[in-house]
């Protein structure tokens, strides 16, 4: 056997492990997806053909279970609103207040900076059981349980511990060159941290616009324990009580599962990147 | 004249110092605001609660009682029940999700588009609610599973439910360990492997001997914040298993004493010793992990 041949076999047999890497990750993936591809099945399906064929591509695809969880009762659309009004003002208060927080706590050594660092990042130990009873009673008193505000306060609230800890990693990283010479050019706090520090800041709050949604939107924990009215439901708590009152109708209870997941996954596929690489970058030094 | 000219600088340097000491305060005060309402001052408010004999939260009638509240949880048998399930499902739970995440990150850790498109799908689960999980999942056992493998869907019987949820948490956020760990993966540098090839080492001695030390800072993160994650779990269970004894969970159990039965006093208790539970085995397992790391 010539030299040349050796080198062909050898390169054939890389290029079909190769194939076999991708094969067995195409096929992990498809296995993982499975829960999705139900969802999705379930929810355009007529509730007739869901119980013979549980699995198959429906016949006749229809999007009338969507129609009807809009629009038979009102629980999806409150949940809705009630889910939008309180994700999105919460994501932007943290984005401010914390990368305002980070920037002083990464760039003050002092005891006292050092201490307060340590007293904010120690939420991330504290379960929310330990805190629903005064957290609840505190905003009874003040007139907030079961409003839009008082969830927007209590999510904010217990995302800062982890925002803290994972933008202050990040400013770290970046050098203190700019600011020093736009502090030199007479440039105040304020303007400094505007102008110069918050746009260097776009990757890691692009992660954070994404994560901290994901939490916010999907959180049934603080919800169920601060939103009592129906009024003020979610869409997790809707959900629920949606999914008990209508087990028999499951392509409902699909359909409504698909539509609350559907903003999730449009921020998601949009800012991907963003969130691969920012929940690797807080990993290593988190 | 020098004297006091000297004198108007530091005036000057000290004015400046405290204006920034200001605005840094300034700066930190709205975070601070937000922490101390939501977290740390119900936190404190929260132990004093645990002593007393406080029924309901429609009551203002408490007493000190002292210890009673714990000695009353530690002989509970529902309360030994549920830190049982939530131990085992936290363990099953952690364990798996690390194991899969860590797979599938000697798997997909290269950058290449493929790569990077099985990422994003393997990452999927972990933006769905907790609750939605559960619920499409009790549809995959009953209608995947059981027809699969012609057996009854786990959250359907006491023995199995516990784990029947620690798989849902698998699949949920064993995507985010996978990210985890490529992060870990990527900083090891490539020579590392070239000395040990070098030196003979095979795939599976660079594996234990190069990647695995190397990894221990992944290890750590993931180990302790899926411990976090495991020893709250309330959201599988109230979406599956709310009337299943054998599913109640320690964070259940806590909900329940404090907003169904009117014992608040003990509810809190409970729920000061999780965290305490919490605290010290992140400690421990933090401990185990740091004194086998070693320098990259």
């Amino acid at each position: 056997m010539t030299g040349e041949q050796i080198l062909q076999r050898q390169h054939r047999r890389e290029r079909l492990a190769d194939a076999t890497k991708k094969l067995v990750c195409i096929a992990l993936v498809c296995i993982t997806l499975i829960p999705f591809y139900i969802s999705v099945i379930y929810s355009i399906k007529y509730k007739s053909e869901i119980t013979i064929n549980h699995l198959a591509w429906p016949k006749n695809p229809t999007l009338d279970n969507y129609i009807r969880v809009i629009t038979e009762n009102e629980q999806f659309l409150v949940g809705l609103k009630n889910s939008v009004l309180t994700t999105i003002p919460t994501i932007f208060l943290l984005m401010i207040v914390c990368s305002m927080a980070a920037w002083v706590l990464a760039r003050n050594n002092t005891r006292f900076y050092s201490l307060m660092y340590t007293v904010m990042t120690m939420g991330t130990l504290i379960p929310f059981q330990c805190i629903m009873l005064p957290l609840y009673l505190n905003m009874y008193k003040a007139g907030l349980v079961s409003t839009n505000l008082g969830f927007i306060i209590a999510r904010s609230g217990l995302q800062v511990s982890i925002s803290i800890l994972v933008i202050t990693s990040f400013v770290k990283t970046v050098p203190r060159e700019l600011e020093q010479a736009a502090e030199i050019d007479g440039c105040g706090k304020f303007a400094t941290f505007w102008q110069i520090v918050f746009p260097l800041l776009k990757p890691i709050n692009a992660t954070q616009l994404v994560l901290n949604t994901v939490y916010v939107w999907n959180d049934y924990n603080t919800a169920v324990v601060l939103l009592r009215d129906k009024a003020s439901r979610t869409l997790p708590l809707a959900q629920i009580v949606y999914f008990n009152e209508n087990t028999a109708e499951l392509n409902l209870a699909f359909a409504f599962f698909i539509m609350a997941m559907l903003p999730i996954l449009i921020l998601y596929f949009s800012l991907q990147r963003y969130v691969v690489s920012g929940v690797m970058a807080g990993a290593v030094k988190g | 004249m020098k004297y006091s000219k000297d004198n108007q600088l530091a005036r000057g340097r000290r004015v400046r110092q405290l204006k920034t000491q200001g605005t840094n305060l300034l700066f930190l005060l709205p975070a601070f605001a937000l922490f101390a309402y939501v977290v740390l001052i119900p936190f404190l408010q929260g132990i004093p609660y645990s002593f007393t004999n406080w029924k309901s939260i429609i009551s203002d009638k408490k007493e000190f009682n002292g210890l009673h509240n714990y000695i009353l949880m530690l002989k509970n048998t529902y309360f030994q029940q549920a830190f049982v399930h939530t131990l085992t499902f936290t363990v099953i739970y952690d364990i798996g999700a690390n194991v899969l995440g860590l797979a599938f990150a000697l798997l997909l850790f290269q950058n290449s588009k493929f790569a990077n498109a099985c990422r994003t799908m393997m990452f999927l689960p972990f933006t769905t609610a907790l609750t939605s999980a559960a619920i499409v999942w009790s549809y995959v056992y009953t209608d995947v599973y059981s027809v699969l493998f012609g057996a009854a869907s786990p959250l359907g019987q006491s023995s199995q439910v516990v784990a029947g949820m620690a798989v849902i948490a698998i699949w949920r956020d064993m995507g985010y360990c996978m990210l985890i760990y490529i992060a870990g993966l990527k900083a090891i540098p490539g020579d590392y492997y070239e000395a040990a090839t070098l030196d003979g080492a095979n795939t599976l001695q660079r594996f234990t001997n190069v990647t695995l030390p190397l990894l221990v800072p992944s290890f750590t993160s993931n180990v302790t914040l899926l411990l976090a994650w495991g020893l709250r779990c309330f959201d599988y269970p109230m979406a599956v298993a709310r009337n299943m004894e054998a599913a109640q969970t320690s964070a259940m159990f806590i909900y329940d004493y404090i907003f169904g039965y009117s014992k608040a006093g003990l509810g809190q208790a409970s729920a000061v010793m999780l965290t305490i539970v919490l605290v010290l085995l992140t400690r421990v397992v933090t401990y185990f992990f740091r004194k086998s790391e070693v320098e990259a």
